[in-house]
């Protein structure tokens, strides 16, 4: 196990510019997610890592070993594929003894390992099969195990829950944490999908067009995010955003919308009198108010999800979504009032982007 | 009639013209082959025969100098078809895996290569085995029959690789594989249906060819089978029609069964191609 360094790295395809000096520290044993929307060079960051694309500039050291022209197969990681790139004509034993036979480890430790691995991903059945004969979790652990019995110093994810239905994804992403709690090997996981990426993350690194935008604990990145893009990127449904300007009466400090909707803020916020912002509320923070808390807002669409009712009401002529978990019926065209804390509101300047 | 078989026979119906054209020099073939002599040209023609005159064969094996002529044309085709798929491997591979510059260029140079008839080269080439005290060696036939069939092999194998996914290399080398055993273990098994296709369409290319062998092999001993077959009938007073047909049933007939046998490589090659 160790840790992992990526300092100042860059990505040319030719002419195009991919990763703009990418910084980012990874202590050992640690789980880091790689997220941010497609195309933003996750894949490309993993595989740079991984050895399957030359690095551009900058380094990369795993442990106090710099990496950057080690082959592939000499970087001491596994990785597991986003189509898992299982070997077709291979058992499943075969598929995850590979590496060891390559190694010329002795028939019985390979078996020992293999048996050992199969046992904690539940394959023992299946271990004879073909790869063609199993079910895509089935396939997925498979990827898991060969990437397991290599004692590796890194295990690197490319969005290997991609390919499964939204319940197996579920089970896969505990079992994958619960896998890392066990074995504690330095993880570097990438996906698009912002909630595997809370779910699991001890940090989050998020991306966009081939740069950082934040680093950061799950919990810091949901509560404290750096700018607009982390604030929209992160939480499900995603954060409530009203431009307006700064300005203050006898209550306190406010955002005044387009319309002239008055939206509480702090007053120990640092936001400039006359400056445009963009106030963000996130949909758990918008609470049903009563009085003169809050500010108006007409209901247009009411999506209960069980747990939640999602309420998507129009407040100064933008739509925005609050989770409500009374029971009480609300119809659309209703005029209710939102109210959200002034502790819970994010700001944002609106030509930088920045949090304030 | 369900409408299924309704459907089915319609099918059958329109593509009954084709089917005629396509078998009815099969039959007059095996007629003609099985016939004794005196009923080649009774008129009008029909379809039955006294006997089979299984003996036909037999004679024309001695006659014709069949064994030889088959050998000649099994080393030519066997020979130039694991040549060229050998060669086109690599060329393949580095076409479906590596970009470098000129790469459109050289795949539109393998597809225009395709334009051209052999009739056109025959000269040039004669000259070119002239040249390279080649002719009347069955080597020349290799060595042409490799180039001609390349670009094919080049242009097939490449769309197969192109299938495979890029990951099971890649992982393999994470696993610890050098390149060369990767290819080995991981890309080269996942290609033998094509490998094996192509190596059908090469075969019978070579040993169907005619011109560039009728040209390039001036003795009769080093004859492959189709030229063997022409010299029975080209410039004879008394052409042997019930031997030349049992010949060219010897000659089409195995081969046929033979390929028709390997076609479920090209099933299985589509089946594993599907694995991810
Ligand atoms: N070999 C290549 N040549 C040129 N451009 C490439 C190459 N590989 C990737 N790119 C480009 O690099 C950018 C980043 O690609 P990458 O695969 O890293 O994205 P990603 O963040 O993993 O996206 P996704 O979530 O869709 O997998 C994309 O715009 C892609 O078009
Ligand atoms: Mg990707």
């Amino acid at each position: 196990m160790a840790s992992v360094t990526i300092s100042g790295v860059e990505k040319w395809f030719g002419t195009l510019q991919i990763l703009h000096g990418i910084d980012i520290d990874i202590e050992d044993q640690e789980f880091v997610v790689l997220v941010g929307p497609s195309g933003c060079g996750k894949s490309t960051l993993l595989r740079m890592i991984a050895g399957l694309e030359s690095i551009s500039d900058g380094e990369i050291s795993i442990g106090t070993r710099m990496i950057n022209d080690v082959p592939a197969r000499d970087r001491d990681i596994a990785m597991v594929f986003q189509n898992y790139a299982l070997y077709p004509h291979m058992s499943v034993f075969d598929n995850i003894g590979f590496s060891l036979k390559l190694r010329k480890r002795s028939k019985q430790e390979i078996s020992e390992k293999i048996n050992e691995a199969a046992e904690i991903l539940d394959l023992t059945p299946y271990l004879e099969r073909s790869p063609r004969q199993l079910s895509g979790g089935q396939r997925q652990r498979v990827a898991m195990g060969r990437a397991l019995v290599r004692d590796a110093q890194v295990f690197l994810f490319d969005e290997p829950l991609s390919n499964l239905d939204a319940k197996l994804r579920v089970v896969m992403r505990t079992e994958i944490k619960a896998l890392h709690q066990r074995l504690k090997t330095t993880s570097v996981y990438v996906t698009h999908d912002q909630i595997e990426a809370m779910t699991m993350a001890d940090r989050i690194v998020v991306m966009n067009k081939g740069r950082v935008e934040q680093t950061g604990t799950p919990m810091d990145l949901y509560d404290f995010p750096a700018n607009l893009f982390v604030a929209d990127f992160i939480g499900s449904p995603s954060m409530n955003f009203i431009e307006g300007i700064v300005a203050a009466d006898n209550e306190g400090p406010f955002v005044m919308a387009k319309d002239r909707t008055r939206l509480a803020i702090s007053r120990e916020s640092s936001a400039a009198l006359g400056q445009k912002v963009v106030y963000g509320a996130r949909p758990e923070h918008l609470v049903l108010a009563s009085g003169n808390e809050g500010f108006d807002a007409t209901i247009e669409v009411i999506e209960p999800t069980g747990p939640n009712i999602q309420i998507f009401a129009d407040v100064a002529g933008q739509r925005i979504c609050a989770l409500s978990t009374e029971r009480r019926t609300h119809k659309p065209g209703q005029r209710i009032r939102l109210h959200c804390p002034e502790t819970s509101v994010h700001l944002f300047d609106a030509s930088s982007g920045a949090r304030i | 009639m369900t409408p299924k078989l309704k459907k089915s026979l319609l099918y059958w119906l329109l593509l009954s013209p084709l089917c005629v054209v396509i078998l009815l020099p099969f039959g007059i073939m095996f007629v003609t082959a099985l016939r004794p002599r005196d009923e080649l040209f009774v008129y009008p023609p029909t379809w039955t025969f006294s006997e089979f005159r299984w003996e036909n064969f037999a004679e024309m094996w001695v006659k014709t100098n069949f064994g030889g002529a088959l050998l000649n044309s099994l080393y030519v085709s066997l020979t130039s078809t694991i040549i060229a798929i050998v060669l086109s491997i690599p060329a393949a591979y580095a076409l479906s895996r590596y970009r470098f510059s000129g790469k459109g260029l050289y795949r539109n140079f393998l597809l225009m290569t395709q334009m051209m008839s052999p009739i056109v080269l025959v000269l040039g080439l004669f000259r070119l085995m002239v040249h390279l005290n080649l002719v009347n060696s069955l080597n020349s036939l290799v060595v042409t029959y490799v180039a001609f069939n390349m670009a094919f092999t080049i242009w097939m194998l490449q769309s197969y690789f192109n299938t495979i996914p890029r990951e099971l290399e890649e992982a393999s080398w994470i696993d610890g594989a050098t390149s060369f055993t990767s290819l080995v273990k991981i890309f080269l098994p996942l290609a033998v249906p094509a490998m094996v296709v192509t190596a059908i369409f090469t075969f019978i290319n070579s040993w169907n060819e005619f011109v560039l062998a009728l040209t390039l092999i001036r003795s009769q001993n080093d004859y492959t089978l189709p030229v063997q077959i022409f010299s029975q009938v080209a410039g004879r007073y008394q052409v042997e029609w019930h031997h030349v047909m049992a010949a060219t049933v010897l000659a089409t007939v195995p081969v046929a069964i033979v390929f028709s046998w390997l076609q479920r490589y090209l099933i299985r090659g589509m089946a594993l191609g599907a694995v991810k």
